[in-house]
């Protein structure tokens, strides 16, 4: 898949965060450059329709609900540490677990999630960037 | 310690095992091929691993990059679970090699939806079997089923697990119509419970089998149900009237997929355990009974290894 990241490599001296003002002004959306890194050849390099994807990190706060929502699923030890950069796989998460996580996470922000949405999600952080992107479609 | 350098093959001869520069305490003893129709499972308890210098030992059947995998998981338990996993797929292997080949030569690969198989060597005198594999783990249990030359798919489940989300709103999520519709003829919610658990083992053996991934093969697009027996269409006869596990496409009802054969079963009584195998058609039975055959051993690699397949530790199959 050719990467669009035309629009980012635009700005360069722009941090990412603002991406997210930038495409406002303009309605545009761009490529995750995220996307691009992740050289894990999974079931995710099926051909699927081009998702766009606002290129912006998300809340401190959402991160941490995140967070919350995957400690009390997985139900793991005090001492495991989940940051946004945690990956569900190094949390022992299996298919079940993501699916109650993927509804936790609808539920606690009233967003939908779509399946192959939910099949590119491999961090925390991932997560939380998508649900980001999802409430903003939705009020936007 | 030249032959480290070429492929780790072993000596054909087995008083040779016991001159092998890296030590283990007991070699593996060989198993016989699966049969045609058989799948043959061999499963880990985590918990009966007491004797830490044998972490030390199956980390040294590892790959460097399998070894790391193992490291970054986060927190011991998961490390040894993850470790545990990646010996038991090794030695499982190695035992149907008949001494030719060591836990720690295998390769592996992924598919192109990445599922793992055995990446095999060519070697000039010896054709290794065409072994398929698949694993599946809890906390408490790992457990591998090896076919010969036929796609496999394994889940286990703890008996005792329970959903954060209600079992209807996960089922009307994720399962297919029919599949809610039995759940719902459920009243109570305790065998609500583990009937959903049971589909939902069922439905991981059949996508993993498939190798197709999660998204490959949506769960809400087919439905894994119980068929009346005398049906037409299971080749072969039957010798009991107990139903069969049947899978069909949502927009094919009616239309089994004949290709898969499944068992279903209680193991060590706490776990449900969901095996999916291709049909094997190039070696029809002879008219006996035609469903998946288990065999199972409960083992510690190195350690003990024992035949469980008529015991108590398998029981409630379904097929």
């Amino acid at each position: 898949m050719a990467s669009i990241s035309a629009t980012a490599k635009s700005i360069p001296t722009r941090p990412r965060h603002s991406l997210q003002a930038v495409n406002g002004i303009f309605g545009l959306k761009s490529v995750s450059i995220s996307s691009l890194r992740r050289s894990f050849p999974s079931i995710r390099l099926q051909p699927t329709p081009m998702r766009f994807r606002v290129c912006c990190a998300a809340k401190p706060e959402t991160v941490q609900k995140v967070c919350d929502i995957v400690k009390k699923q997985l139900a793991l030890a005090e001492d495991i540490a989940i940051t946004g950069e945690s990956k569900f796989s190094t949390l022992g998460a299996d298919s079940l677990d993501t699916v109650e996580i993927v509804m936790g996470l609808e539920e606690a922000f009233n967003i939908s999630v779509e399946e192959e949405s939910a099949q590119n999600i491999s961090t925390v952080q991932d997560a939380a960037d998508l649900i980001e992107t999802l409430v903003a479609a939705k009020s936007g | 310690m030249s032959w480290l350098l070429r492929r780790n093959m072993l000596p054909l001869h087995s008083n040779s095992l016991a001159r092998r520069p890296f030590a283990s305490p007991l070699p593996l003893p060989p198993a016989s091929l699966p049969s045609p129709r058989e799948t043959h499972i061999w499963y880990v308890v985590p918990d009966e691993l007491k004797d830490a210098s044998l972490l030390y030992q199956y980390m040294e059947l590892l790959s460097p990059c399998e070894r790391q995998s193992v490291l970054r998981m986060n927190g011991e338990r998961l490390q040894k679970g993850a470790l545990l996993a990646r010996a038991l797929v090794r030695t499982t292997l190695a035992r149907y090699t008949d001494g030719r080949l060591s836990p720690k030569s295998f390769k592996f690969q992924k598919n192109r939806f990445g599922k793992p198989e055995v990446e095999w060597d060519k070697y000039d005198l010896w054709a290794p079997p065409p072994l398929q594999f698949n694993i599946s783990h809890t906390s408490t249990m790992i457990a591998c089923g090896v076919t010969l030359d036929l796609p496999i798919g394994i889940d286990i489940e703890e008996k005792q697990r329970k959903t954060s989300n209600n079992i209807l709103s996960l089922a009307h999520r994720y399962f297919s119509p029919v599949e809610v519709a039995y759940l719902k003829t459920l009243a109570d919610p305790e065998c609500r419970q583990s009937e959903f658990i049971r589909l939902w083992t069922l439905k991981e053996a059949y996508v993993k089998a498939l190798g197709r991934g999660f998204s490959g093969t949506p769960f809400k697009d087919f439905t894994i149900r119980l068929e009346a027996s005398n049906s037409k269409q299971v080749t072969g006869e039957l010798k009991s009237d107990a139903p069969s596990i049947v899978v069909e496409a949502v927009d094919d009802p009616g239309i089994l997929m004949n290709r898969w054969q499944f068992a279903l079963f209680e193991l060590n009584n706490s776990h449900y355990t969901a095996v999916c195998m291709e049909r094997d058609v190039k070696n029809p039975a002879d008219g006996e009974n035609n469903s998946l055959k288990l065999e199972v051993w409960r083992t510690l690699p190195f350690v003990e290894d024992e035949c469980v397949t008529e015991t108590d530790a398998v029981k409630n199959i379904i097929r």
